[in-house]
């Protein structure tokens, strides 16, 4: 029997300063081609628990395989290579303000540039194409060399996706993609990761703030609480017993059309 | 586990250390000024009993050991101030020395954690290493713990008034002891203006014979120049010094950045050593660092000049520069980490972009700060139009003195005209 694509094995994460013990213990597996959705309040942990995943932050205990390889005994170089494959989708967008879309889509390729080539700021022909493809695909081929800060935030999460893009990503995390947009412009760019889900073949793994999005776009469930596993299963298999212990008691759900 | 992304992430190593180093400044902080408190009192003291009244008063000045008192006696005060602080007045700022049982802070137990700070600061660095209470809080049974406000107490308010009735404290003793020891005397300013007035009218018919012909006063010295000749040289004195300087602070300004550098060990020492460079070398003024360059390369000489623009530019601008690159926003470097990014990467791709626009603004203003500093350079002989100013002053020789004055007025409004359209352009 093969092994999962993505296993999670009793990750915990404390944060030293404020004592904030923001993972315990964790344990579940991903398929390879599954739209995994983490849902739960705000402070439950699912930033921490993308970030883990990449080591952006690095976890307390536990273990994360990757296609059979243990993240977190990886030395820095090399996990910075395991990087180049898991694409990233930040709440906030994360795009250098000052620099033009295409300028910041490129920054996805960093991770494959040899040093000196990357310090020059020289990417290579292949790189640009592919940044304007990229573009295109989410339809920004005009906006290629605006700067960022004169785009909508619909527009901005585009470039952050046209950037995920240029790694060609396998895995993709998504942090609250959707959080900083109003419901047109989510469900716009939800389609974008379920396109990179069905037709690129990417993993997917996004937290999203809204059960109706989860249930739309998700293959699957997981449900945190205060850092704690508290679901994990089909969309469907969410019944208002199981959101009240998700959301807290006095929670109603609230539709995103 | 404090590895290559740590400067997003921190370690544990690193968030001991950024509170240990937080409360050491704070309490540093306390002990000057419980020092300059002292300082201004025991001058008052000196002067209005001691000096006025020549008797036994005198014994006032302090004796030999007199100064180690003073230094224990400010320290017990500032360890008095911030340990009764902790109890009584932090709740303004969300924190209160709380109970571990709920229970009541005595007096008594307040003075036992007092008196226990001197055991465990020294000793133990207040314990923070083990993480948790320190060890006189643990002792005294209690610790700081976040409070929420409450709402019957004067909050960031009293917080406030407190502040500010220190600083109007200090305002004041620090006027009145720095007119004491200044002696500020207004009747010469009115006795001397009419001879002055000669000079300035002297002043006022400025003698451009020498503008572009060598003035041969100079040729005693193996030297000749022309007032034109020295504009051009400390015009680009300023250049050479604004362009070295920023070249050099630049990449340092990045070792100088503690989200760039990250909390390891040795991102820790390189930013520590960085940092202490910038802070040393600029509180040694450009007109020190021209007399010391001076000795070594020759009085008079241009490069003295330069050197000493140069040296002081790079710390200057390199503390300038790295508050910048700490201010930068974290999000766009996450992004590059996540596409496997390093750390050089990191600075290029998602720092520089964000700083630049305020790099070069920095530079522009440094650049008016070394036109200014380069015309008077030549005062500790760091060469330039400043030589001549000098050398006519002492002459004596007024009209001349006035046409340099006026050719440095027009360097100094020149170059300012033009750093203020480049700002402008970045702007
Ligand atoms: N850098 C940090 N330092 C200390 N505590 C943190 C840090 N980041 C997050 N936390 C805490 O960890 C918990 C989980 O946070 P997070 O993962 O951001 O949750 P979510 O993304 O679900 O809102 C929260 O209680 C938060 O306050
Ligand atoms: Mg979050």
């Amino acid at each position: 029997m093969a092994n999962p694509y993505l296993v999670v094995e009793h990750l915990t994460k404390v944060y030293e300063r404020g004592q904030v013990l923001a993972l315990r213990d964790l344990s579940f597996a991903v398929e390879k081609g599954e739209f995994l959705v983490v849902i739960g309040l705000s402070g439950s942990g699912k930033s921490t628990l993308l970030r883990c995943i990449n080591r952006l932050i690095e976890p307390t205990r536990g273990r994360i395989w990757l296609d059979g390889v243990d993240l977190t005994r990886l030395s820095q170089a090399r996990m910075r290579r395991v990087r180049r494959r898991i694409g990233m989708i930040f709440q906030q967008f994360n795009l250098v303000d000052r620099s033009t879309a295409i300028g910041n889509v490129l920054t996805g390729r960093l991770g494959y540039l040899p040093g000196w080539r990357a310090l020059l700021g020289w990417f290579p022909k292949e790189d640009r194409e592919k940044a304007l493809a990229n573009l295109e695909r989410v339809g920004l081929r005009d906006k290629a060399y605006v700067r960022v800060d004169q785009l909508s935030g619909g527009q901005r999460q585009r470039v952050g996706i046209a950037r995920a893009l240029m790694q060609e990503p396998e895995i993709l995390l998504a942090d609250e993609p959707v959080s900083a947009l109003d419901p047109a412009t989510s469900h716009s760019i939800m389609q974008y990761l379920e396109q990179m889900n069905r037709q690129d073949g990417a993993t997917v793994i996004a937290s999203l703030h809204f059960l109706s999005l989860a249930r739309r776009y998700g293959t699957r469930i997981i449900a945190l609480k205060d850092g704690q596993l508290v679901f994990d299963g089909l969309p469907t298999a969410i019944d208002n017993a199981k959101f009240k212990e998700i959301y807290g008691e006095d929670a109603e759900e609230v539709e995103v059309r | 586990m404090s590895g290559d992304n740590a400067a997003i992430v921190g370690s544990a190593v690193g968030d001991r250390l950024a509170v240990l180093s937080r409360r050491a400044f704070s309490f540093l902080l306390d002990w000057m000024t419980w020092g300059y408190v002292a300082y201004c009192v025991m001058y008052l003291l000196n002067h209005y009993w001691y000096t006025v009244h020549v008797d036994w008063w005198g014994t006032l000045t302090l004796p030999s050991w007199g100064w180690s008192v003073v230094v224990l006696a400010t320290l017990e005060l500032a360890v008095w101030s911030r340990s009764l602080g902790r109890s009584l007045g932090q709740r303004a700022i969300g924190v209160a020395l709380q109970d571990a049982a709920g229970g009541r802070i005595t007096a008594g137990r307040r003075l036992v954690r007092i008196l226990l700070w001197h055991v465990s600061v020294p000793l133990f660095a207040a314990g923070f290493w083990r993480g948790g209470d320190p060890w006189h809080d643990r002792v005294a049974g209690m610790g700081l713990r976040p409070v929420s406000p409450d709402p019957e107490r004067p909050g960031r308010r009293a917080l406030a008034t407190q502040w500010g009735i220190v600083a109007l404290f200090l305002g004041v003793l620090t006027l009145w002891v720095g007119w004491l020891i200044i002696g500020i005397n207004f009747q010469i300013l009115a006795r001397r203006a009419a001879q002055t007035g000669r000079i300035w009218g002297e002043m006022l018919r400025p003698d451009f014979r020498y503008f572009t012909t060598p003035d041969p006063v100079f040729s005693l010295r193996a030297l000749s120049y022309s007032i034109l000749d020295l504009a051009v040289v400390t015009v680009f004195m300023a250049l050479t010094a604004t362009i070295l300087g920023s070249v050099i602070a630049f990449p340092l300004s990045f070792v100088g950045a503690r989200n760039v550098m990250g909390f390891s060990p040795s991102g820790w020492a390189a930013y520590g050593i960085v940092r202490g460079f910038f802070n040393v070398f600029r509180s040694i003024e450009t007109i020190i660092w021209g007399s010391i360059f001076a000795v070594w390369v020759g009085y008079g000489t241009t490069l003295a000049g330069i050197l000493a623009l140069t040296v002081h530019t790079i710390a200057a601008l390199g503390k300038l520069y790295s508050e910048q690159v700490e201010g930068v926003s974290p999000g766009p470097l996450e992004a590059v980490w996540a596409a496997g990014g390093s750390r050089v990467q990191v600075v290029r791709h998602a720092v520089i972009p964000q700083v630049l626009p305020s790099f070069w603004a920095f530079t522009l203003y440094r650049w008016d700060i070394n036109v200014r500093m380069s015309t008077v350079i030549a005062l500790v002989g760091g060469g330039g139009i400043g030589d001549m100013l000098f050398y006519y002053k002492n002459q004596g020789d007024w009209p001349k003195v006035g046409a340099v004055v006026i050719v440095i007025v027009a360097i100094v409004w020149a170059m300012d005209y033009i750093s203020g359209r480049l700002r402008e352009r970045i702007a």
